[in-house]
């Protein structure tokens, strides 16, 4: 009886999450085997059922291929790059941030709440060609005309996704530091640990759980984005996103926007099962 | 002790926080100025980027006699209202059907749940431009409701749920022994200790929601559009110093709502229970 009453509370936003998370999913894999009428509508076909795969070939021919290699490089260059600033960051904050350590938190994650078009738009401002930075630089005595160009290059383009994710790698850690028993260090020093050795078999393993939530955080949006590229970077630092907004936004042909969609998920599919078995662990241990 | 301590510390570099607090300084820089640029330069009286000129509120006076930018800033506000109170309302009941129901449909619930927080925002928004074609609904304010709803749930669930799996069930417990109905209970002791998370899930939807840009382009239309696909435009013809003044206003409007989540945060850190103790072994 009781039971019923919660399980009843599942019902609407389940069905919600079903009519427009999982049914829209589902329509992108029907349009990605479909193509459309003479009115441009787009003709579904669910797989099996007279299924075309001519826009999967396409798709897996080379003029594709560029966009879905790059949107993985630049994903993993900045996971890399939050990673490795953002742990030693957290690490700080959590461990010596004393009683103001929420507050640090606070500041470092407060310009994510600037809206995400804006922060990309500052660094045109700063960088851009007739930029902050190019100023100064003219000022300075360079010449050329700018000085320096920063945009349009792909480091442009994986500073703006470090730019945009970092706070998401960031949040995990410094839980996972807090969490941890700090006393396990004082351990691993009094038994002759150096501070590496401390690092990789104590520290690091205990929380690896949010380095595993921090890594798929900033993977998953950044492989997806397509604002950085299309401002700080050039057409020739175009990610699958950039290709798929083009697609649906500028008239392309649907289908093809729907079978490169599903590409691109199923090249993340595994990390997003991986985030998925870590917090069903989490979740788990963590019941009581 | 205290002497081995600091020999210690002496010895081990890697550990010393003071190199690590140079890097989290370097870090807040890093992330603080170009926003700061970007508010400066709004109230620069040229239209340069590399001279400041003085002071002037030229640009907001631009801004501001823009109808199509002041109709994107009211469609905005529109659009958070509408999705922080339907958004709320449906993750807090997943929060409490996740926590309470037992059983395979709470798993695949909870799943159901998790899986909108990870999906890249573009594929979402692609899923949701083919139903509404599909459907054969107009693209409109509407339409962008319904995907911000749909993807800020996930974000009201995960907070309200924390704070849920934290109350002592018993407070309710007594209070239904004392006669009150089971819902009775709920509005009565549960909902008021919930209210600190449900706030500060409604502000921080309010703020995603107000930000929005990949779902927004996707499921708009010919009519207004929110704010951040009017600057997504103004972006694409090229930079002018209008969209400084229209991104300073709204970080004015995002960091204040923001700064209203703060305390919201720090109320619920004081009032959390003591974890649980585990006796420790001598």
């Amino acid at each position: 009886m009781r039971r019923g009453l919660w399980s009843s509370f599942l019902v609407p936003p389940g069905l919600w999450l079903a009519a427009f998370y999982l049914a829209p999913l589902g329509l992108i894999v029907a349009a990605s085997f479909g193509s459309v009428d003479f009115l441009g509508r787009v003709l579904y076909k669910w797989p099996f059922h007279g299924w075309d795969l001519s826009n999967y070939h396409t798709v897996l021919s080379s003029a594709y291929l560029p966009a879905f290699f790059r949107s993985l490089l630049f994903a993993l260059l900045t996971t890399g790059l939050c990673l490795l600033i953002g742990y030693p960051v957290a690490y700080v904050i959590a461990r010596y941030g004393g009683r103001v350590r929420h507050l640090l938190v606070v500041v470092l994650i407060l310009p994510w709440f600037v809206d995400y078009l804006i922060r990309v738009y500052a660094w045109i401002v700063l960088l851009g060609d007739n930029g902050v930075v190019n100023g100064w630089l003219g000022d300075l005595g360079m010449h050329g005309d700018p000085p320096v160009q920063f945009l349009g290059t792909w480091f442009a383009v994986v500073g703006g996704l470090f730019y945009s994710y970092f706070p998401f790698m960031v949040l995990p850690i410094y839980a996972a530091v807090e969490r941890m028993d700090s006393s396990l260090v004082e351990a691993g020093k009094d038994l002759y640990g150096t501070p590496w050795q401390t690092f990789r078999h104590v520290t690091f393993p205990a929380t690896f759980q949010g380095v595993v939530a921090g890594v798929v955080l900033v993977f998953l949006p950044a492989a997806g984005d397509f604002a950085n590229s299309e401002f700080l970077g050039s057409p020739d630092t175009a990610m699958i996103g950039n290709v798929i907004n083009q697609t649906f936004n500028a008239g392309g042909y649907v289908p093809l926007g729907g079978t490169l969609t599903v590409c691109f998920m199923v090249g993340i599919a595994a990390f997003m099962v991986f985030y998925l078995r870590s917090a069903a662990r989490a979740s788990r241990e963590g019941a009581m | 002790m205290s002497a081995v301590t600091a020999e210690r510390k002496r010895r081990t570099g890697f550990d010393r926080p003071r190199f690590l607090w140079a890097l989290y300084t370097a870090m807040c820089l890093y992330l603080f100025v170009p926003i700061l640029v970007v508010v400066i330069y709004s109230f620069n009286s040229s239209k340069s980027l590399q001279v400041f000129s003085g002071l002037s509120f030229r640009w907001y006076r631009t801004f501001w006699n823009d109808p199509d930018i002041k109709n994107s800033l009211v469609a905005s506000f529109e659009v958070a209202a509408v999705t922080m109170v339907v958004a709320t309302i449906l993750g807090t009941l997943l929060a409490f059907g996740l926590v309470r129901a037992r059983g395979r449909l709470g798993g695949s619930a909870n799943i159901l749940m998790l899986l909108p927080l990870i999906t890249p925002e573009i594929v979402t928004a692609v899923g949701l431009l083919l139903l509404f074609g599909l459907v054969g609904t107009p693209l409109s304010l509407k339409t962008i409701m319904l995907g911000h709803i749909t993807f800020s749930i996930s974000y009201v669930t995960v907070i309200v749920r924390a704070r849920l799996s934290l109350l002592n069930r018993e407070v309710e417990e007594a209070a239904m022994d004392l006669g009150a109905t089971e819902l009775g209970a709920l509005r009565l002791v549960t909902l008021p200790a919930l209210y600190p998370a449900i706030a500060a899930s409604a502000l921080l939807v309010f703020v995603l929601s107000f930000d929005d840009f990949v779902t927004s382009v996707f499921t708009s239309g010919a009519g207004t559009s929110p704010l951040p696909v009017r600057i997504y435009s103004l972006l694409r013809v090229g930079v002018s110093p209008e969209i400084n003044a229209v991104g300073t206003t709204m970080i004015a409007i995002t960091l204040a709502l923001a700064l209203g989540l703060l305390p919201l945060t720090l109320w619920r850190r004081n009032t959390e229970p003591p974890a649980p103790t585990v006796p420790a072994p001598e």
